[in-house]
């Protein structure tokens, strides 16, 4: 099931944010983790996904920094600032009471 | 594998980011995309199926650039993007003006950005603009100081000079009764005033000082419209000869002399050894006849005998409002010419003529100046050419940008003005620099022409220079961007990718750098020519002989007052006592004196001769009149050809005798013998003068008139007041000063010795203007071929990249290296040979304008072009030799590997 552009658009921020809260990660493997834990459901492709990065770098909320790891190449890792972390929270409430919102709308039944 | 940076740099547009961030974007694009490329091959594709799903991650890069220059607004260049978005705003609001102003703010700041990214393009071509806009804003500030600004006088276009035309001299000063009468009998004047320029010797704290002055009619001061700083001018009394006893300094002396002491009004001075009050003081910028003039006093003469036959007197006048300097001119000579028919006897043939004040004092200097000023703008051009060669090349390196930017939807107008804006912000950048340079030459050009260009005291930048260079600027960018944007609006997408994105150079590209090359080396050979003939003519002229030895020699001016020395024997004795004197210092091998410096101003009279029929009235012939010492001779080294030279035997009561020299025999006696003629000199002295010697001619004129005529009268027989004291010394004369004013201090402490300096001066004075014109045009003669060697070394350069492979190929099926340079300087020498051609043709014809500054060599002097045309051969092969050289180190593995 593929979900409609005006759908995902919502939910970028919020997916890029929450990714790499557990720990810094590079642009690539951000676009990886979403398909690979949606299970292929969401797929952000590079044109969506790295203006994203940029926006929100350029909010203050994640920081990027090259790095040479062990083996790789070197890459651009991003991580969460402490005014991402304080935004990731409020949209994490925000949307956890909108999905609970909507169901209750809906009906259990339907979901 | 691909170059994935590369690949992402050539797709991506981010024309508003600053470099290094753009820099950071495309790394990191190109870092994921290289992600996606191993994340296949692991998967088990092939190497181009990884790069096909590698490459397909980006379907839309216009789409990318838009959304990535939006989310990285911030960083972006700031204050100026923040102006050009609102103004794109309020464009889309309000109408196109504003937009296409965004759009300008735009270009100019990608522009800079594209320049910043190739400084050493950048660089020569500012620095080329700077050289050439610095030239004519230097040459343009004194045109506009010397010939556009107006004299420092209200309604100054009013002002005129008038001048008498007498037949034997031309142009002269007036007479002071033709003065009183063209007063009286005008129409066409306000005013019109006299002056008398001079010196006065002002009794001071330190000692006597001679200062320059002017006697003036009483009313010039009203004639000029200047009002004194303190007191008044002079009243109609005053003008008279019973009332001299009045002055009017300059603010200068006020402040220098009587340190700006406002009681000094009423105070009694001494002035030429009579008590005088000072009565005004005139303002800070006020001068008049020159700069120097400290102190100004009433001109009086007794309109009852009035000389008609004296010529002294400069006459000025303001013209009527309305009243046109033609017919000004036309009542001046119709009176004049009645004059002299009224006169026959003072006054015969007689005339006058009417000149505006301003061509008076500048009128000579002009053609000069304004061949100056055309020789800087063909530097401008040459600079231009070689800016708009520099843009060509630099555009047919962006022809794949160009061409992307085309498919990306950037309309022909646009692209056009985008190039042209890089030209704008180079020719701002260049005009700023040359102005720099201007105003840095400014001390320079003022002290090199100190003593040949009136005026050039005042010179600086004002607003009318300043709007003169930002006019040149933005006209030099327009003309160099034409290149460029013609180049740009002819470039076209598929052209470019049928050539696989590799830099071209068509053929019409090509035409259009090589049209340039020429012109310019064509220019710079049309200005190093000019500049061969003066550097010729200058060499000329400092190798005249003078007719005199002018080294080791101090010269000053002595002038006595009438009131401590009345009576000619007074006079007499004072020089004759103080020569004397000179003489028996250890130091001086001879002193001698003569009453008017060579080449320092003239001093003509009139001569007859007995034994022939005479003349009508004012045509007799005239010559050079110089009242001497006997020991003038030997102190200026004039060689005695026959007879003998004066001596002390020669006194107001012996016979009264005269000395020519070899010109005056050639004129008047060309097949006799001279010796014991006599002849009739106008000097206003009873009875003939006999000849007694002949010596060599003296170029009294300057070294670039032709000796006239001279006849030397001995000082006792005609005495003057002041008289010009020369000392030859063995050592630096100028080391004689201090026992010369000790020599005068023991004759008349109360009497100066002024204007002293070698005499060498007088004859570096008499060429200056010469050499001002010379050593401006060979420096922009210099620069020109300088300009033209760099354009040239640049288009060698750019072909011998562009032929790279080429000359790897050639080299690589055996051409030797040595084949290879020929190659490439036969190439660029060809150019410059064709520029030559063409340079020395225009050069045979515009020759001609410089013909009245040249002495002894004509405009077609074959040395000078041949030199030329080898100076210039010479310096296109060393610019061409320079990329040959590269040519020939070119390995042919590397160079073909290239592709």
């Amino acid at each position: 099931m593929m979900f409609s552009a005006e759908l995902k658009k919502g939910s970028t921020e919020m997916l890029v944010l929450s990714l790499i809260e557990e720990r810094p990660r590079h642009g690539y493997e951000i676009g990886k983790l979403i398909e690979q834990r949606s299970g292929g459901r969401l797929k952000f492709a590079l044109p969506t996904l790295y203006p994203t990065l940029l926006r929100l770098e350029n909010r203050g909320w994640i920081k990027g920094r090259w790095v040479e790891k062990a083996g790789e190449r070197e890459r651009c890792y991003y991580r969460l600032t402490p005014e991402g972390r304080r935004i990731l929270d409020e949209q994490h409430k925000t949307w956890i009471a909108y999905v609970a919102a909507v169901n209750d709308v809906m009906g259990t039944g339907r979901a | 594998m691909r170059n994935w940076e590369a690949f992402v740099r050539d797709r991506l547009q981010l024309p508003a980011h600053a470099p290094m961030r753009e820099a950071r974007i495309v790394r990191e694009l190109a870092a994921q995309l290289e992600d996606f490329y191993r994340e296949a091959l692991a998967r088990g594709a092939s190497e181009s199926e990884a790069d096909a799903h590698a490459c397909a991650q980006i379907g839309d890069w216009s789409q990318l650039s838009r959304d990535v220059a939006t989310a990285d607004r911030a960083n972006t260049q700031p204050r100026m993007e923040r102006i050009a978005d609102t103004v794109t705003e309020l464009g889309q609001t309000r109408g196109g003006g504003v937009t296409m102003f965004a759009d300008f703010l735009h270009d100019m700041r990608y522009a800079a950005r594209q320049l910043v990214k190739t400084p050493a393009f950048t660089i020569v071509a500012i620095l080329t603009l700077a050289l050439g806009i610095g030239a004519t804003s230097a040459i343009f500030s004194v045109v506009n100081t010397v010939l556009l600004r107006p004299l420092p006088y209200p309604d100054a276009e009013r002002l005129v000079r008038v001048h008498e035309i007498v037949p034997q001299y031309g142009l002269f000063s007036v007479a002071p009764a033709t003065f009183l009468d063209w007063r009286q009998q005008n129409s066409v004047f306000e005013h019109v005033a006299a002056y008398n320029s001079g010196s006065t010797t002002i009794a001071g704290a330190e000692g006597p000082e001679r200062v320059p002055s002017a006697s003036v009619s009483w009313d010039l001061f009203e004639l000029l419209k200047v009002k004194p700083l303190l007191g008044r001018t002079f009243t109609a009394q005053e003008g008279t000869p019973a009332n001299q006893t009045v002055a009017i300094v300059s603010y200068g002396a006020w402040q220098r002399r009587f340190g700006g002491d406002r009681s000094v009004l009423e105070r009694p001075v001494n002035l030429n050894g009579t008590s005088s009050t000072i009565i005004g003081v005139m303002p800070p910028d006020f001068y008049f006849p020159s700069r120097t003039t400290e102190i100004w006093t009433p001109l009086a003469f007794n309109p009852a005998n009035a000389t008609r036959g004296g010529h002294f007197l400069g006459v000025i006048a303001r013209t009527k409002a309305g009243v046109a300097i033609e017919s000004a001119n036309t009542e001046m000579k119709t009176i004049s010419e009645r004059l002299a028919v009224q006169y026959p006897q003072q006054s015969a043939n007689e005339s006058a003529t009417v000149v505006q004040l301003l061509e008076n004092i500048v009128g000579d200097i002009r053609p000069a100046l304004l061949t100056l000023l055309a020789a800087v703008g063909i530097v401008v051009l040459i600079a231009c050419a070689n800016v708009a060669n520099l843009l060509l090349v630099r555009a047919s390196v962006r022809e794949k940008e160009i061409a992307i930017r085309a498919a990306l939807g950037a309309g022909r107008r646009r692209l056009c003005l985008q190039m042209l804006a890089e030209s704008v912000v180079l020719a701002v950048a260049g005009g700023t620099l040359g102005l720099l340079l201007a105003y840095l030459a400014i001390p320079a050009i003022k002290s090199l022409s100190a003593a040949s260009i009136p005026r050039i005291a005042d010179l600086s930048i004002d607003i009318t220079v300043l709007a003169f260079v930002t006019g040149v600027s933005l006209l030099a960018g327009l003309i160099f961007g034409l290149a460029p944007m013609w180049h740009a609006s002819r470039t076209t997408l598929g052209h470019v990718l049928k050539e696989g994105g590799r830099t071209s150079s068509s053929a019409a590209g090509r035409w259009v750098r090589n049209t340039l090359l020429v012109a310019e080396v064509g220019l710079s050979i049309v200005l190093l020519v000019g500049a061969t003939l003066l550097l010729r003519s200058f060499a000329k002229l400092t190798s005249v002989d003078p007719g005199f030895h002018p080294e080791r020699v101090l010269t000053f001016q002595v002038s006595l007052p009438n009131t401590a020395y009345p009576e000619p024997h007074n006079q007499a004795a004072f020089f004759s006592t103080l020569l004397e004197k000179l003489d028996a210092q250890p130091d001086v091998a001879s002193a001698g004196m003569v009453q008017t410096l060579p080449m320092r101003g003239d001093y003509v009279l009139s001569v007859t001769f007995e034994g022939r029929p005479a003349p009508p009235p004012n045509m007799e012939p005239s010559a050079n009149y110089r009242v001497v010492s006997p020991n003038y001779f030997d102190a200026l080294g004039v060689p005695l050809l026959r007879g003998r030279v004066f001596n002390n035997q020669d006194t107001e009561a012996s016979l009264q005798v005269a000395v020519v020299d070899q010109a005056f025999v050639d004129r008047h006696f060309p097949n006799e013998n001279p010796l014991g003629r006599k002849i009739d000199i106008g000097n206003g002295g009873a009875g003939v003068n006999e000849i007694v010697g002949v010596v060599a001619n003296v170029h009294h004129e300057g070294l670039d008139r032709k000796p006239q005529p001279t006849m030397y009268v001995p000082y006792r027989q005609d005495i003057f007041s002041s008289m010009w004291i020369m000392a030859r010394t063995s050592g630096n004369p100028t080391r004689l000063a201090g026992s010369v004013r000790q020599v005068m201090r023991e004759i008349d402490p109360a009497l100066p010795a002024f204007r002293m300096g070698p005499l060498t001066d007088a004859v570096t004075e008499s060429i200056a203007e010469r050499r001002f014109s010379m050593l401006l045009l060979t420096v922009f003669a210099g620069i020109a071929v300088f300009l033209a060697a760099v354009g040239l070394y640049g288009v060698v350069a750019y072909t011998v990249t562009q032929r790279t492979q080429e000359i790897g190929l050639r080299m690589a099926i055996g051409a030797a290296p040595s084949d290879v340079l020929r190659m490439v300087v036969g190439d660029g020498l060809k150019l410059a040979t064709i520029g030559m051609v063409l340079g020395i043709a225009a050069a045979l014809v515009l020759a001609r304008v410089i013909k009245s500054m040249l002495f002894d060599v004509t405009p077609f002097d074959a040395a000078s072009y041949g030199v030329t045309a080898m100076v210039l051969l010479a310096v296109a092969a060393l610019a061409c030799y320079v990329p040959a050289r590269r040519a020939m180190r070119v390995d042919p593995l590397v160079a073909l590997r290239q592709e």
